[in-house]
């Protein structure tokens, strides 16, 4: 209970930093906050019933955690972090002509 | 059939990397993935019986294909040819092709899969392939909108894995119809993410901005088919459960009168027709049981005149006003703003009058509205100066356009053969008089009024605050 309280503060701090950060990458790097929160939330749920890794042996230690759960979110850390290097390597050019990064400046200059 | 499916979804991510091994065989290459995809949509037509695939296990991947998918397939295969046509002249290079096959790679998948983790990979993979075919310019505004579009995305859906989840621990499965046990509040993180992604009611403001100022064939292809890959599971969600309908028809009027109030008072073609798309996803939802032909018909309606606007000397309609176009090019015009206000030989009729026909009561009030400013705003095109072309300028416009109209605009003739009872006098009057008085509504009022609505609601810190009001929003819907 109380970890998952924490996970959705995580999460909810993320998506906070999103609104409240004025420059680019601090908003990214709270997306990835937001999307670290997510993860857990994954992780978490799936030890609800168990700890133990589900691999097939001899000795049973004790009550298996849910595998798919994991193996889902796998893919979507694998996702995340790709749309991220996209994302900076975006920041990166668009640093060349709008050194602050402040999101409010670039839309003023790139809304017609 | 199991086989033939699979190979269909996969085929486009192969052709897309192949086209980077063999960069002389872009073009053809390209255009021959998306045809594979209408003739299996034509095959799904025929064969009638549904395909239902379930791969591994109970909370594998589980893929349904019908003739709703069918069609939502062929609007795919369609654009995607019509812009790799459009292109075809162009200096594009093989990784615009590419991207392009992924993108439409990723779209058929995220159209047939009905488990909400497919969908998750197959709208991501969207987004990702998406933002590389809008940041092709490489221009300082390409990348922001580019960035703005990826970030707005990849937020929603963050919020859709909670609601995923949430699903999973009620059911042990990621099914869309585990969305019936579900609590609210995963119904609503769910559909922030489906909303967001399908450029819905105000969680969609995000659209306009990003359609009108990515280049033509980009927005063609987001206009005509990327939206709907998020707006196809909306439908089913509804199909599947009945007490998720009620919310998505809600969703579809307020989509639908909002696009349309943006776009009878937009000066600008590129961004009418982004509004517009905010407005027709509303007919495609607000009916979800009819949903696939109209989401054909608008596919390629405004995939075409996306590409038209891309043409066009101008984007203001000022200035349009005072430089005629070639009568050619008019026709064109005509023939899609005709069929997107419903008027009868297009199908845009029927599909109009199929949608109209199956609203329940408490919608007819404002989709009529909503049929009325469609008529309004397309009366604006309509009503633009032509000349006839001297013989001896030579035509400027390259045969992969009229080739990319052809089969658009030809592919809205034929496609009135799917519901031709459509063809009775009392219908073909009404549509007739919706389109007449928004013509006198538009020579009246509409033609002198020089009103700018602030755009506000569009900047990025409002788009991502608007996201937690939706989710407030959907979640009282879904708790009532």
């Amino acid at each position: 209970m109380v970890l998952e309280a924490f996970v959705f503060l995580t999460i909810l701090l993320g998506f906070f930093g999103i609104i409240f950060k004025k420059n680019l990458v601090m908003k990214i790097i709270s997306m990835d906050v937001m999307s670290t929160g997510v993860v857990a939330c994954y992780v978490v749920l799936a030890a609800r019933e168990g700890l133990f890794t589900p691999i097939v042996a001899d000795a049973q230690k004790g009550a298996y955690a849910d595998p798919v759960p994991q193996a889902v979110i796998l893919t979507a850390i694998v996702i995340g972090l790709s749309i991220q290097a996209l994302m900076l390597t975006g920041v990166m050019k668009l640093a060349q002509n709008n050194p602050t990064l402040e999101t409010s400046e670039i839309e003023k200059s790139n809304m017609p | 059939m199991t086989s033939l499916t699979l190979l269909w979804i996969a085929l486009p991510f192969l052709i897309g990397f192949l086209i980077y091994l063999l960069p002389r065989l872009d073009r053809p290459l390209a255009l021959f993935g998306a045809l594979v995809s209408v003739a299996y949509a034509a095959q799904l037509f025929i064969a009638r019986s549904p395909i239902n695939l379930r791969l591994l296990d109970h909370f594998g991947v589980s893929l349904l294909l019908d003739p709703l998918a069918g069609f939502f397939i062929l609007t795919n295969g369609l654009v995607t040819a019509a812009v790799i046509l459009y292109c075809w002249g162009s200096n594009k290079t093989p990784f615009f092709y590419a991207q392009t096959l992924i993108l439409h790679g990723s779209v058929n998948a995220a159209l047939a899969c009905t488990d909400f983790m497919s969908l998750y990979v197959a709208l991501e993979v969207l987004g990702i392939a998406t933002f590389l075919l809008i940041v092709y310019p490489r221009s300082d505004r390409a990348i922001w909108v580019g960035l703005r579009y990826l970030f707005i995305s990849n937020v929603s859906m963050l919020f859709y894995l909670v609601g995923a989840v949430l699903v999973y621990k009620a059911h042990h499965s990621f099914d869309f119809v585990g969305l019936r046990g579900a609590p609210p509040e995963a119904v609503a993180l769910i559909f922030l993410g489906l909303l967001v992604k399908g450029g819905i009611f105000v969680s969609g403001l995000w659209l306009p901005l990003t359609h009108s100022e990515s280049e033509s064939p980009v927005s063609a292809l987001m206009s005509g088919v990327v939206v709907k890959a998020a707006v196809l599971p909306l439908v089913r969600c509804a199909l599947l459960l009945e007490e998720i309908d009620p919310i998505v028809r809600t969703f579809g009027v307020g989509t639908a009168v909002l696009g349309v109030f943006y776009a009878v008072f937009e000066k600008d073609t590129k961004r009418i027709l982004a509004f517009h798309t905010v407005s027709q996803l509303g007919f495609i939802l607000a009916a979800p049981e009819v949903g696939g032909f109209y989401a054909l018909t608008h596919g390629l309606v405004k995939a075409a005149l996306f590409l038209i606007a891309g043409v066009l000397p101008s984007r203001n309609f000022k200035e349009l006003q005072t430089q005629p176009m070639p009568t050619p090019l008019w026709v064109a015009l005509a023939i899609a703003s005709f069929s997107i206000s419903g008027f009868p030989l297009l199908s845009g009729f029927g599909a109009k009058v199929l949608t109209m026909k199956s609203l329940l009561p408490w919608q007819v009030i404002g989709m009529n509205i909503a049929a009325l400013g469609t008529a309004i705003s397309f009366a604006k095109f309509i009503f633009l100066p032509h000349k006839r072309q001297d013989k001896a300028e030579p035509s400027t416009l390259p045969i992969g356009f009229w080739a990319a109209m052809l089969l658009l605009l030809g592919g809205l003739v034929v496609a009135n053969v799917v519901y031709y009872d459509a063809y009775s006098l009392e219908n073909i009057v009404k549509p007739l008089a919706t389109i007449a008085l928004g013509w006198l509504l538009y020579w009246v009022i509409f033609r002198q009024l020089a009103i700018k609505l602030p755009r506000v609601l569009e900047e990025f810190d409002h788009l991502i605050g608007f996201m937690s009001l939706s989710l407030i929003l959907l979640f009282w819907m879904a708790l009532a």
